[in-house]
């Protein structure tokens, strides 16, 4: 049993294990931050921490601009990194047992594994793969 | 010196014996003669100088017997032109008394004859003349005759206008009575008109005060619902607030959640709780979209009422101004059938008067017929004196034709006879 918070990346449905989660803020005092990459919307002021703020589905490579005013703050262990995502409303408990790989041909980024709920597909987030790729990209 | 014939006779017979007598006493004197001869050469001389006065005489006598005999045959034959002559003789005897007679018989003859002739002539171009006359006055007989008959037609055809003037101003007369009658209907009809379009305008008064309630209704209808909608729109307010605290609350459960599950086992209950204050949050969210909805098309509704409102008011308006405008037009009526009315009168009035006036022409008409009928009878009497004159005229006529004929006739007559003796 394993609680997955879902939200949503352009028309798909995304996952994240909420141990990875420190918490989900609302409409924070985004800072600009200068020289910054596309995927870097700016800084915020997290309880005296001063954290970046990712444009995930902008990482990710999703079209459209269609952000919510929530944001995920990850937890330490990933970082302390904050995505901005859409549609955060629910936190579902799901069955781990269930997880499939990502089968040949399924072209979306970032899955660590498929499962399904309610008759959807929740893609869950491969977090090490967004760490990795940001990691790339701000090392050049 | 005149001799009568018997006389003439015996002188002869005495020349002759006196001659033998002579002889008888010459012959013995003459030479050559033989004796025996003597008597007989005296005989022969006497009868000699007998033969010779006898024959003188007697063609002296016949020639004057044809003479006359001729001139009467040329007297018989009408010549008076010739006088009868007679062989001149120194001895002018019974024969030239008769050529005398005869020459005077012939002269007062040819007196006459001219007489006659003269007077059958003149009497001949008098009847031409009076032919010519009787003609000109046949023809203007007749002028006359044609003129009367143009008048006579002329009075008919007075007359038939006479008539049919009085058939006209007959109808005129009852055209005038109709036009009065319709004057009488139009004043009528004024009167109708001027008592519905005081109705009328009494109604649309009324109506008027009506609408100017139902319009102070309808605004105040108007005014309740602007104030329902900012009632409504309070409301909505409220529901935004009650969306903010739901999804606050959903925030704070998925963050309870989030902390239930750090906390492990202990925070299992918490989680649950969480979860519970989560659906709420939810349930309470859909509640307040729905609300919202509701909201959102009773607002709608209550723009179209508004704006139905308003346009029942811009409608009550314009009925208003039509009211108005139907008063107005009441009142114009009024005014225009009181106008009519007051003209119907004064044509009833008009043809009143027209009326009698028309039954004095018709009187004056009907003298003029009779005054034309008089004259119609009149030309008819001069019509058949005057055609009595022109028979007269042609009897007349007919007898200076007799009476020229006869004059011809003589005139023809007395040319037989010759008065003058011919030029060549």
């Amino acid at each position: 049993m394993a609680l997955i918070l879902t939200y949503s990346l352009g028309n798909d449905l995304y996952g994240l294990e909420i141990d990875a989660i420190q918490e989900i803020i609302e409409n924070p005092v985004l800072h600009y931050v200068p020289r910054a990459e596309g995927v870097l919307t700016g800084s915020i002021n997290f309880h005296g921490q001063i954290l970046a703020v990712i444009d995930l589905p902008k990482l990710l490579g999703f079209a459209g601009n269609q952000r919510d005013h929530r944001h995920l703050v990850l937890t330490s262990e990933y970082r302390s990194l904050v995505f901005t995502t859409c549609g955060v409303e629910r936190i579902v408990n799901l069955e781990m047992e269930f997880l499939q790989p990502p089968p040949d041909g399924h072209d979306r980024p970032a899955v660590r594994g498929i499962i399904d709920f309610n008759e959807t597909t929740i893609n869950l987030l491969d977090t090490d793969e967004v760490t990795k790729q940001l990691e790339d990209i701000f090392a050049e | 010196m005149r001799i009568e014939i018997s006389y003439k006779f015996i002188i002869g017979f005495i020349i002759v014996v006196v001659s033998g007598i002579l002889v008888n006493l010459v012959v013995p004197y003459i030479e050559g003669i033989e004796p025996e001869f003597r008597q007989l050469f005296s005989i022969l001389c006497s009868l000699l100088v007998g033969l010779i006065i006898g024959s003188a005489f007697s063609r002296a006598f016949s020639g004057n017997i044809r003479r006359l005999t001729s001139a009467g045959d040329r007297i018989r034959q009408g010549d008076l032109s010739e006088d009868v002559k007679v062989g001149d003789s120194h001895f002018p005897d019974e024969i030239s008394d008769l050529a005398k007679a005869m020459n005077q018989f012939q002269a007062s003859l040819r007196s006459l004859v001219g007489d006659i002739r003269n007077i059958a002539f003149r009497v001949a171009n008098s009847s031409q003349s009076l032919s010519g006359t009787s003609q000109e006055m046949s023809a203007s007989a007749q002028e006359v005759a044609r003129t009367t008959d143009q008048i006579s037609k002329g009075a008919e055809t007075q007359a038939e206008m006479v008539e049919e003037s009085t058939r006209l101003f007959k109808e005129v007369a009852i055209s005038i009575k109709l036009v009065a009658s319709s004057a009488k209907a139009v004043a009528d009809s004024a009167d109708l008109t001027l008592e519905t379009a005081r109705s009328g305008s009494d109604m649309a008064g009324s109506s008027l005060d009506s609408i100017r309630q139902v319009l102070s209704e309808a605004e105040s209808s108007g005014q309740q619902m602007v104030n329902f909608i900012a009632q409504l729109q309070k409301i909505s307010k409220f529901v935004e607030v009650i969306n903010g605290i739901a999804q606050k609350t959903n925030l704070l459960a998925l963050n309870a959640t989030i902390e239930a599950a750090r906390a492990g086992e202990y925070g299992h209950g918490f989680a649950v709780v969480a979860e519970e204050i989560r659906k709420l949050a939810d349930s309470s969210k859909t509640s307040a979209d729905e609300i919202t909805g509701l909201v959102e098309s009773i607002c709608k509704e209550g723009e179209q009422v508004q704006s139905s409102m308003a346009q029942v008011i811009d409608e009550m308006e314009s009925g208003r101004e039509a009211d108005d405008r139907t008063n107005q037009a009441f009142s114009d009526i009024t005014r225009n059938a009181e106008g009519t009315r007051s003209k119907a009168s004064s044509i009833a009035e008009l043809t009143e008067q027209q009326t009698s006036s028309a039954e004095r022409i018709t009187r004056a008409i009907d003298e003029i017929d009779r005054v034309v009928s008089d004259n119609a009878a009149a030309t008819e009497q001069v019509s058949a004196a005057t055609q009595e004159q022109s028979a007269a005229m042609e009897e007349m006529a007919q007898s200076v034709k007799e009476l020229s004929n006869m004059s011809e006739s003589m005139l023809q007559i007395v040319k037989q006879f010759k008065l003058v003796k011919d030029q060549d």
